[in-house]
């Protein structure tokens, strides 16, 4: 009876411990963007090597081909970041560069013992987002674009549309 | 024949029918037992982040309850890989505890399970914390110092008691208990967790815990009272049986 008890105490600890030590929830998210066919505003549409790499940054985020839904991280440390996106990147003639820069204010909220704490971002309205030719112009590829919502809180959902 | 007839009762005293004899009535001590939960007490000397004592008291209500209680105050800085927060208060547990031991002769040891309610009052200072970032392109935010407090917070649970006590000398008594608890309420914090509760110690997902004390305590009797003996009503071929022993 008494090696009963302290094995249902033992087990009581562990399955304790297991559970909130590992950080399993969601925490700091990224923007959210899908691409939409001007053409054809309902449609998605994949890009096709798409380089991105953050303003100032020594080496690129990612490149993105075949899909229509990207995510970008944001900065933690500060308010703004600024993105160069060079779509057909591969192609020497048809490599086109726009950027995006996303300006916001930050707040930290808590999320549980083994997470601490996560960045949620609220862009700025207006000026959240900012779109901008390269130094060089070579004609915006993007052609428009739709925040959907300035709340960036959850990955479960779209913040930003891009036509092109 | 005299002595298996002693022996035999004094190994079952509570069972064998007293016979009108010379023997004496049995009593037992009745009264209140105060101590200090050692565990508490040491801890705080070798775990630097850790302050606390837990002061216990149990009164004999009956042959087999005892009213039981513990007043604690603890300091404790906790230091997660995410977070490091110092919880400091104040609480109070009471109940009560169900003796299951059956004692040899005058003997006053205690295996016993049991319940409290405890209460406790407390705050909570976030002395540091991490931003958790899983996409860390722009790299990691530094350790954000807060020191940001706070104050009036409650929690109230039940703890489920298992627990012994010895008498190692006259009147002196050691003894440690197990204890599950459950939360019942709290008042949590805005922006922040309870994720320590003085006297209900760290707090789990799904609101379980557990907790330990190692106490070394007083007896102060107050009275004696005599146990009655319970009257059994056996058949009397079964006296007859006995005495033909």
């Amino acid at each position: 009876m008494k090696k009963i008890l302290l094995l249902l105490l033992a087990a009581f600890t562990f399955s304790g411990c297991e559970k909130d030590d590992i950080c399993t929830d969601e925490t700091t998210p990224q923007l959210v963007i899908e691409f939409y066919d001007v053409s054809n505003p309902t449609t998605l549409k994949n890009v096709a090597g798409l380089k991105i790499t953050g303003d100032g940054m020594p080496t690129e985020l990612n490149t993105f081909s075949g899909v229509s839904t990207i995510k970008l991280p944001l900065d933690v440390t500060g308010d703004s970041v600024k993105y160069s996106m060079i779509l057909n990147s591969s192609s020497p003639t048809n490599a086109n560069e726009d950027f995006l820069q996303f300006n916001y204010a930050r707040n930290n909220v808590y999320v549980s013992r083994a997470c601490g704490y996560r960045t949620i971002f609220e862009l700025n309205s207006p000026g959240g987002v900012i779109h901008t030719d390269s130094a060089t112009p070579d004609l915006l590829w993007i052609q428009s674009f739709d925040v959907q919502t300035t709340t960036i809180d959850t990955e479960n959902e779209i913040h930003l549309k891009i036509y092109f | 024949m005299l002595l298996v007839w002693l022996s035999f009762s004094g190994n079952a005293q509570e069972k064998a029918p007293i016979a009108k004899d010379s023997l004496k009535p049995k009593t037992e001590r009745y009264g209140l037992r105060v101590g200090v939960d050692l565990f508490k007490l040491t801890r705080s000397f070798y775990e630097e982040d850790y302050r606390g004592i837990e002061l216990v008291g149990d009164y004999r209500l009956t042959r087999k309850h005892f009213l039981a209680a513990e007043i604690g105050n603890e300091d404790k800085t906790v230091d997660e890989d995410q977070l490091n927060f110092t919880t400091e208060g104040t609480y109070i547990k009471v109940g009560f505890d169900y003796n299951t031991y059956q004692n040899w002769l005058d003997m006053e040891n205690i295996i016993s399970v049991g319940l409290r309610y405890g209460v406790s009052s407390f705050s909570q200072t976030l002395n540091s914390y991490q931003i958790y970032n899983p996409n860390p392109y722009f790299g990691q935010s530094p350790l954000i110092i807060s020191g940001e407090k706070f104050s009036g917070l409650s929690a109230q649970w039940v703890e489920v008691v298992a627990g012994m006590k010895a008498e190692v000398f006259n009147n002196v008594f050691v003894g440690f208990s197990f204890r599950l608890n459950r939360l019942m309420t709290q008042n949590k914090p805005n922006g922040f967790d309870n994720l320590y509760i003085p006297g209900y110690n760290r707090t789990y997902n799904g609101e379980f815990g557990v907790g330990f004390n190692y106490t070394v305590s007083y007896f102060i009797p107050l009275y004696k009272a005599t146990v009655k003996a319970k009257e059994k009503k056996e058949p009397k071929s079964k006296k007859k049986k006995k005495k033909a022993n």
